[in-house]
């Protein structure tokens, strides 16, 4: 299949799914904005008939203003060289999506990991244990809520350090900022 | 803690007969002592716990560039043969647990150098929820080579400078962890929560050395009574031996 036709089917595709705002970045790089239960379709359709094989990534955004995630789904066409960031907006109420792993198997290690770091939880995907933070019992760290500094102050101590030199800097009204 | 010491609920030891006997402080034993510190730093394994960036610099400080061999410093790769532990840079929480099980298996005499600003105070990482900041809270620390990162001269001096502590009998930090083996596992608690226990028998170990202190038993380790019985039964404490072990052990 020659390129023309497969970058045609792509257009196509978008023009089937209904609500989905398309943006042309530049050549090679198209954003699409979907509904969160149209995405799984689109994504379907995508690798099904456009040859959007690949998955790169997933990678989720936390908007603590709007008490919502955004969830990226990155796919590749080997063919075209075209990267299409299908972006979706999850309610943080709810708190769950539902997997693609059936579609695109590398999403599982994704899924897993936006769960621990954003608490974002995936049906249907088959490893929603931990995955890197084994040994983490706090929130997930990643959401904008959780406070690393305080954390950190509540943990940890600081060694002083106060060394001749740099009080002779901040005599002279220098030294480190705040 | 109490105001009485009550803590030692950990059962007295039973004499296995291959305990170390206190030094006779006459003067061969002193040149004999002194001999053996002098080959001692003359010939140090370092087990590299490459946690961090820092670990970039230690090909170049080891191999034929800087070649650290001219002090008689090598790398090993078991914790049981080393002497010193290197550890090059930040140090994550689940690292730390590794790195407090790796140096429970190193036999004293034992050192622990930090490289990095990370092992001194969190170095870039200061506010990650995921690294820990001192090293020398967790496990007793001779010396750090600051720097982001060090250069292989640094290094090199660094553990010149071992060298030269090692030689005049400085280098005693290793006896400080069961001294004050309370202390240490109080913070280790504080990060890993309260069942932290390692498979290692501290306590025993510092009866073994000699080296029980007042500050090795208190509140923290009286929380390792609950797993004695499971070293028992692996036969990983010298608190209670069984007959057969015994009499193996004085033959």
């Amino acid at each position: 299949m020659s390129k023309e036709i497969k970058a045609v089917r792509l257009d196509e595709v978008l023009g089937e799914m209904e609500g989905a705002v398309m943006q042309r970045k530049r050549p090679g790089r198209i954003r699409v904005d979907i509904e969160a239960d149209a995405l799984p379709t689109l994504l379907q359709l995508l690798k099904g008939r456009a040859g959007y094989l690949h998955l790169s990534s997933i990678s989720c955004v936390d908007w603590p203003e709007d008490e919502e995630f955004e969830l990226v789904y990155h796919v590749w066409s080997y063919e075209t060289g075209v990267l299409v960031s299908a972006h979706t907006r999850i309610s943080k109420q709810s708190a769950r999506y539902i997997s693609v792993y059936d579609l695109y198997v590398p999403a599982g290690f994704f899924e897993r990991d936006i769960y621990e770091m954003y608490g974002l939880y995936f049906e249907g995907s088959p490893h929603m244990e931990k995955f890197i933070l084994t040994e983490w019992n706090g929130p997930p760290p990643m959401l904008k809520s959780f406070d690393t500094e305080e954390f950190v102050r509540d943990t940890f101590d600081w060694k002083e350090y106060n060394p001749d030199w740099l009080q002779e800097i901040v005599a002279k009204g220098g030294g480190i900022v705040e | 803690m109490s105001e009485e010491k009550t803590f030692p609920a950990i059962p007295p030891a039973v004499s296995t007969g291959i305990a170390c006997e206190t030094k006779k402080d006459s003067f061969l034993q002193r040149v004999m002592d002194g001999f053996a510190e002098f080959c001692r730093a003359r010939s140090l394994f370092i087990l590299h716990y490459c946690t961090g960036c820092g670990a970039i610099e230690l090909p170049p400080a080891i191999t034929s560039r800087f070649d650290l061999e001219r002090l008689g410093v090598s790398p090993m790769v078991t914790p049981r043969q080393a002497d010193i532990l290197l550890i090059t840079g930040y140090v994550s929480i689940k690292t730390l647990k590794r790195i407090i099980l790796t140096y429970e298996q190193m036999q004293g005499p034992k050192y622990v150098i930090g490289i990095c600003s990370c092992t001194v105070n969190g170095g870039m990482y200061w506010n990650s929820y995921a690294t820990a900041k001192q090293l020398n809270e967790y496990l007793p620390v001779d010396m750090y080579i600051a720097g982001c990162m060090p250069r292989p001269e640094a290094v090199q001096e660094g553990l010149k400078q071992l060298r030269e502590k090692i030689e005049s009998g400085e280098a005693n930090s290793w006896e400080d962890y069961f001294k004050r083996y309370d202390h240490y596992l109080g913070n280790q608690q504080h990060l890993f929560g309260d069942d932290w226990h390692t498979p290692t028998d501290v306590i025993g170990e510092a009866r073994h050395y000699d080296l029980l202190g007042d500050e090795s038993l208190g509140e923290h380790t009286v929380r390792l009574e609950k797993y004695l019985q499971h070293h028992q039964e692996l036969g990983l404490t010298n608190v209670e031996l069984e007959p057969e072990n015994k009499e193996l052990m004085e033959r």
